[in-house]
């Protein structure tokens, strides 16, 4: 019973990794996209660069993902 | 590893009565890019003319874009090709000029058809207004001492109006309809009082058609005249259609023949002249020297100098440094081979690489497709990537598809490699190995057949616990962590070669002192964090004590990353120690090639498990609805792929791997030289062109 309990608050905190991080890169990302548009609406040759700048917060949410994965790996039970 | 190709400057020089012809010549060849000469560059030039034939050439492409837009032709659509002498000698007999009258007269005639059917419907809208009131067209006119209300109310007032004396009003009042329509026949004394009353009811007047009779027959009359008209609407329409399929070979070939011509005829604008000479400055590829020497010698003998000022331009930045400003910069001719030249696209997307330094793109095309088929990892959501991939690279024009395209075979291909022999995988699932109903269904399993031996053989083993694996399990607790260091030690590979590239182009750019200073600092730093961290991980992780081979990886790891940030310093400051979470970070960074690759396996994985369970269930039922969460499932895996996997593996290209040596900002190389699609012969036209002139 206490390991199933601990299990659980594992598996909270995987969760945990995963959304705050995703909320984190979600409110950098909703700055720099809305920039970002605006600028390529100004000019298109600026893509490659706003797509590069546009995708930088995104690897808050890589390492948050990897936190969980190693978090899952504890309880040797398949994370999906 | 490959740099633009070298370029050398020339200089053109000759007399100024035979430019059109050395025009005519530099275009066949193709291969100057021209320098733009500014007015006060030099004394004693100024900028030329435009060659006589320019205006008459652009008048004439503004008629034939005038009558593409009319016939709604796109020249880029038509699949045509044209003689080019032909289509000359067409433009010259006044072809175009007669195409723009055929085409204005038509479409005049349509857009008054049009017109006239505008006004007919109007026509209708009164009449049906008017028939609803009891009255003959005649009977609304005519009159001396009396004034004529006709039009519609919005509150019926028919009854306010008929109390003022000498007025008879007709009055058609129905509940459904929101506007009321009225007739008032008043007195001439009594005018404005009526006027007043209408106004307060909301009155829109009307205005009477002319003719005779009842509105109602003219109403049907008007109908016959619209349907009349709409059918030679549409016969105009065919018509146009007809002009369209006539004529459209003509103008797309044309519409290029002329704007290369306004092309050629506007170039003495970007050269230098004098009064009796011309000279013409420009970039040519060193491989092409010969062929512009030769060219232009064998078509003018000695009339025109071909001087090389720079036979080539190095590589150095000083060489650019004590250039004077418009021969600066010398443009970038991309260098790659069939395979790499596919990944310009992406470079081009950021930045144009700069004359001195290396081509991105090689790099890219190694590492992108490779990162992508990590990612994607499954036999299964490979033969498609590589099947439209290669539909893509052999149908797609725009540069767009065909970038996509490209990654999508390449990515594909190496998707396949690793989904077979290194993951063992098809739609999440292994081939072969030891069955569990939650984590591991086996394809042999599923199929109730035994694979043989020599097929498992050629995948990678791997047992723990006493299970056994024919390829990588992605979310099996064992193999996580192996999956992730695989990622990060790919990411240190990655990084370190970026550095390389950096260090080469300072190199070049610079000497080796200032590379060491400027990256090669880097590249230790990264080194030592590495040993550094891989230590303390032992340490901290691993629980195991600091002594021996520990104890040395990380004294070393200490000496290097000291060594690193003190060539760093001079250079970057305080900045070469306070990147170097940066450099952790950057590392870590690659350790999305493992998590995408699980985060698509878990998915399929839940999936298959739905799938499976209801399969097993009940009936046909369960098998259409389990077969439907199947299908559903895996496309949606597979769409995330494209987006998931291809914008990732694009980012560490860019973000990761770009930034550490990628400079740009160069000017792409742009020879003058015809680019018609529509005409053949092209090239030997010069003769024709001397004589329009």
């Amino acid at each position: 019973m206490v390991d199933t309990v601990g299990y659980g608050l594992i598996a909270i905190g995987a969760g945990i990794a995963v959304g705050i991080t995703g909320l984190g890169a979600g409110l950098a990302e909703r700055d720099v996209g809305a920039a970002a548009v605006g600028a390529i609406t100004e000019d298109v040759s600026l893509f490659g660069k706003a797509m590069v700048l546009m995708v930088l917060p995104e690897t808050i949410v890589i390492f948050g993902l990897v936190v969980a994965i190693l978090a899952m790996v504890m309880i040797s039970i398949p994370t999906a | 590893m490959s740099l633009p190709e070298s370029m050398s400057r020339v200089v053109i020089v000759g007399n100024r009565s035979r430019l059109d012809e050395v025009i005519e010549a530099i275009y066949k060849l193709g291969v100057v890019h021209l320098i733009d000469y500014t007015n006060d560059s030099d004394e004693g030039f100024t900028i030329g003319a435009p060659l006589s034939y320019s205006s008459e050439a652009s008048e004439r492409l503004l008629k034939i874009r005038a009558a593409e837009k009319d016939l709604s032709i796109r020249p880029k659509k038509v699949k045509t090709q044209e003689s080019y002498s032909d289509i000359e000698a067409k433009i010259s007999s006044g072809e175009v000029e007669n195409v723009e009258s055929i085409v204005i007269g038509a479409v005049d005639e349509r857009n008054k058809v049009a017109q006239k059917i505008t006004e007919l419907e109007a026509k209708k809208a009164d009449l049906a207004v008017l028939s609803k009131l009891p009255l003959k067209l005649e009977d609304y006119d005519g009159y001396q001492s009396l004034a004529v209300f006709v039009g519609t109310v919005k509150d019926d007032c028919s009854a306010k109006v008929a109390a003022v004396a000498n007025t008879e009003v007709f009055v058609s009042v129905d509940k459904k309809e929101v506007r009321t329509p009225i007739a008032v026949f008043v007195a001439n004394a009594q005018k404005e009082e009526v006027s007043a009353i209408l106004s307060e009811a909301g009155y829109v007047e009307l205005n009477v058609p002319e003719g005779t009779g009842m509105p109602a027959d003219a109403m049907s009359q008007t109908e016959a005249d619209i349907a009349a008209n709409e059918k030679s609407l549409e016969e105009c329409n065919e018509k146009i259609a007809q002009l369209s399929e006539q004529y459209k070979s003509f103008i797309a070939a044309s519409d290029d023949l002329l704007a290369e011509r306004v092309r050629k005829g506007e170039t003495p604008l970007r050269i230098a002249t004098t009064d009796y000479s011309y000279v013409i400055d420009g970039w040519v590829p060193k491989a092409d020297l010969q062929k512009l020497q030769d060219g232009i010698q064998e078509q003018f003998g000695d009339s025109v100098l071909v001087d090389v000022q720079e036979e080539e331009r190095g590589r150095g930045l000083h060489e650019e440094e004590h250039a004077e400003p418009r021969f600066k910069t010398a443009p970038t001719k991309y260098n790659n081979g069939v395979y790499a030249k596919h990944y310009e696209y992406p470079v081009s997307l950021i930045s144009t690489p700069k004359y001195q330094e290396i081509d991105p793109s090689f790099v890219i095309s190694i590492f992108f497709p490779m990162f992508f088929g990590f990612m994607v990892g499954d036999l299964a959501y490979a033969i498609p990537f590589i099947c439209l991939g290669a539909y893509g690279l052999r149908h797609a024009k725009s540069k767009d598809f065909r970038a996509i395209a490209t990654v999508f075979f390449y990515g594909g291909i190496w998707a396949a490699i690793f989904g077979f022999f290194f993951f063992g995988e098809m739609l999440g699932m292994h081939f072969a190995g030891d069955y569990d109903e939650m984590t591991n269904i086996t394809w042999e399993h599923l199929l109730g057949v035994n694979l043989p031996d020599w097929f498992e053989s050629i995948m990678v083993y791997n047992a723990h616990h006493g299970t056994e694996h024919y390829g990588i399990t992605k979310i099996g607790a064992a193999t996580v962590g192996f999956l992730l260091k695989v990622s990060v030690f790919i990411g240190i590979v990655h990084i370190l070669v970026s550095y390389l590239i950096g260090f080469l182009n300072v190199n070049r750019q610079h000497n080796f002192k200032e590379a060491m200073l400027e990256k090669g600092g880097w590249m230790f730093s990264v080194v030592g964090v590495t040993v550094l961290c891989y230590a303390m991980s032992q340490m901290l992780f691993s629980h195991k004590d600091l002594e021996g081979t520990l104890l040395y990886l990380l004294i070393a790891g200490v000496v290097i990353l000291i060594a690193g940030v003190a060539l760093c310093f001079p250079k970057e400051k305080v900045q070469a120690i306070l990147d170097l979470p940066g450099i952790v970070g950057n590392i870590l960074s690659y350790t999305r090639l493992a998590a995408i690759g699980m985060s698509k396996a878990g998915m399929a994985l839940a999936f298959n498990y739905i799938a499976i369970t209801i399969l097993g269930g009940s009936g046909v039922v369960g098998i259409i609805f389990g077969a439907l969460v199947f299908v559903v499932g895996h496309l949606m895996i597979w769409f995330l792929a494209i987006i998931s996997a291809g914008l990732h593996g694009l980012r560490l290209q860019y973000v990761e791997s770009m930034n550490k040596f990628f400079v740009g900002g160069g000017v792409e190389y742009a020879p003058l030289k015809t680019t018609s699609k529509h005409l053949v012969n092209s090239l030997n036209n010069s003769n024709i062109e001397k004589t329009e002139a």
